[in-house]
C-alpha cells in the first residue's frame, strides 16, 4: 500500500492529484474511470481540507491507495473533526434553482463515481474513508456454438469441431448453447469435461446454457453440476463472461 | 484556472479556463463579485476551455445564478447567468449534480451573449 501524508491545506490538492494518478494508471483504469477517481478524491480531500481542522491548525491528510482483487482501493485518514455522512442531507438534484442548495454535492459526487465509499471514526484513528473502484476487465471475446440432438460419443466429437477450430484460432471463452440438446450419455459429458480443461488450461472458460431439464438432469445426477458453469440463458452467460463471475 | 473578460453592451462574458476547484473557485467568485458590485448582471459564462470542475465550483455558479437573477429591471427583465459551451466532461458533473436543468446552456457563444 502506497501512502502519501500531506499538510491539509488547499496546495494538498495537486500533490493527491498526482498521486491519484499513479494510482490509476497502475490500475489501469480507463481515461474516464480516471477521472471519476480523481474527481471524487479531490471531493474528499477538499471536504477534509475545508470542514476538517480549524483554520488556525491545519492537520494532516494521508491518502493511501491499493490495488488489490480487482479494485482500486483508495483511504483518506484525517485527525480533524468527525464527520459523519449522515449529516449531510441528499441533495435534491432535481430541486429548482431557488430552493437549490449550493451545499452536499462533494458527498453526492464522490457516491456517483465511485463503486463504493464507507466512513469509519475513532477517536483514535480518526476519520478513515474507504473509497473503492471496480476495475473492469477488457471484455472478453466469447465464442458461442450450438448443439443440438443426441450428444454421444460420435456426435459430442462432432457437434464440437467448429468449437475445436475455434480453440485452435486463440479463442479462450466459450459458451455451448444446448438448449437444442435433446440427450446426453457419459461420452458426450466426458467430452465437454476435456474441452472445459483445455480452455481452462489457456486461461480461459467453458460455460453451458439452455439446458433442457432432461440434460440438467444427467449433469446433476453425476455431480457435474458442481463441475461445470451453467447458466439459464445464453444472455446470463455472456453477462457472467463479460464480468468475470464464476 | 484562469478567466479572461470580455464587455459588451448588455452582456460581459467571462471565460473559464483550466481547472475550476477549491483552490480557484475562490478567484472566480471574486471576479463574478466584481461584476456584480458594478451593477453588471447579465453575464455569460464561456467554458468552452474548462478542463476540470469540482463541488467548490458548482457552487460558485449556482450561487452567481441566484445572485443574478435576484437583480430585475422590469418584472420581465433583469438579470441572469447563462453558460456557452460546455466541454464532455463538464457536461457529465452538470448532469450528474442536476445543474443542466438549473442553467440556460448554449452551444454557441454568439447565441448566449445574443439571448440577453
Amino acid at each position: 500500500m502506497e501512502t502519501l501524508k500531506v499538510a491539509a491545506t488547499l496546495d494538498a490538492l495537486t500533490p493527491i492529484r498526482d498521486f491519484i494518478e499513479s494510482a490509476t494508471e497502475q490500475a489501469g483504469l480507463d481515461e474516464h474511470a480516471a477521472w471519476q477517481v480523481q474527481l471524487a478524491v479531490d471531493e474528499a480531500a477538499t471536504n477534509v481540507i475545508q470542514h476538517g481542522y480549524n483554520d488556525s491548525e491545519p492537520g494532516i491528510v494521508e491518502v493511501s491507495c491499493q490495488i488489490a482483487n480487482d479494485e482500486l482501493m483508495i483511504v483518506l485518514r484525517d485527525w480533524g473533526r468527525q464527520f459523519n455522512p449522515d449529516d449531510i442531507p441528499t441533495p435534491d438534484i432535481e430541486s429548482p434553482l431557488e430552493e437549490r442548495q449550493a451545499g452536499g454535492l462533494g458527498l453526492y459526487l464522490m457516491q456517483q463515481l465511485m463503486d463504493d465509499v464507507r466512513f469509519e471514526f475513532d477517536a483514535y484513528h480518526g476519520n478513515l474513508l474507504t473509497m473503492t473502484k471496480r476495475l473492469q476487465r477488457a471484455k472478453p471475446t466469447i465464442a458461442a456454438f450450438q448443439l443440438d440432438g443426441r450428444l454421444d460419443a460420435v456426435s459430442t466429437e462432432h457437434g464440437l469441431s467448429g468449437v475445436r477450430e475455434a480453440i485452435a484460432e486463440g479463442t479462450k471463452y466459450v459458451l455451448l448453447d444446448m438448449i437444442k440438446v435433446t440427450f446426453l450419455n457419459s461420452s458426450g459429458l466426458r467430452a465437454l469435461l476435456l474441452l472445459r480443461k483445455e480452455l481452462l488450461a489457456q486461461g480461459g472458460e467453458l460455460r453451458l446454457c439452455g439446458l433442457q431439464s432432461r440434460v440438467y438432469e444427467v449433469f446433476n445426477l453425476t455431480g457435474f453440476t458442481q463441475v461445470f458453469t451453467i447458466h439459464p440463458t445464453c444472455e446470463d452467460a455472456i453477462a457472467a463472461f463479460e464480468q468475470g463471475a464464476l | 484556472m484562469e478567466v479572461t473578460h470580455k464587455r459588451y453592451k448588455r452582456t460581459d462574458v467571462l471565460s473559464v479556463s483550466g481547472r475550476l476547484d477549491a483552490a480557484s473557485a475562490p478567484q472566480f467568485k471574486q471576479t463574478i463579485d466584481a461584476l456584480f458590485d458594478e451593477g453588471r448582471y447579465r453575464l455569460v459564462f464561456d467554458l468552452a476551455d474548462l478542463e476540470y470542475v469540482s463541488s467548490p465550483g458548482l457552487r460558485v455558479l449556482i450561487e452567481a445564478r441566484k445572485r443574478a437573477r435576484n437583480w430585475k429591471v422590469t418584472d420581465l427583465e433583469g438579470g441572469d447567468v447563462r453558460i456557452a459551451n460546455l466541454p464532455p466532461r463538464i457536461k457529465e458533473v452538470f448532469d450528474l449534480t442536476g445543474f443542466t436543468s438549473l442553467f440556460e446552456i448554449y452551444d454557441d457563444l454568439t447565441e448566449a451573449v445574443g439571448s440577453f
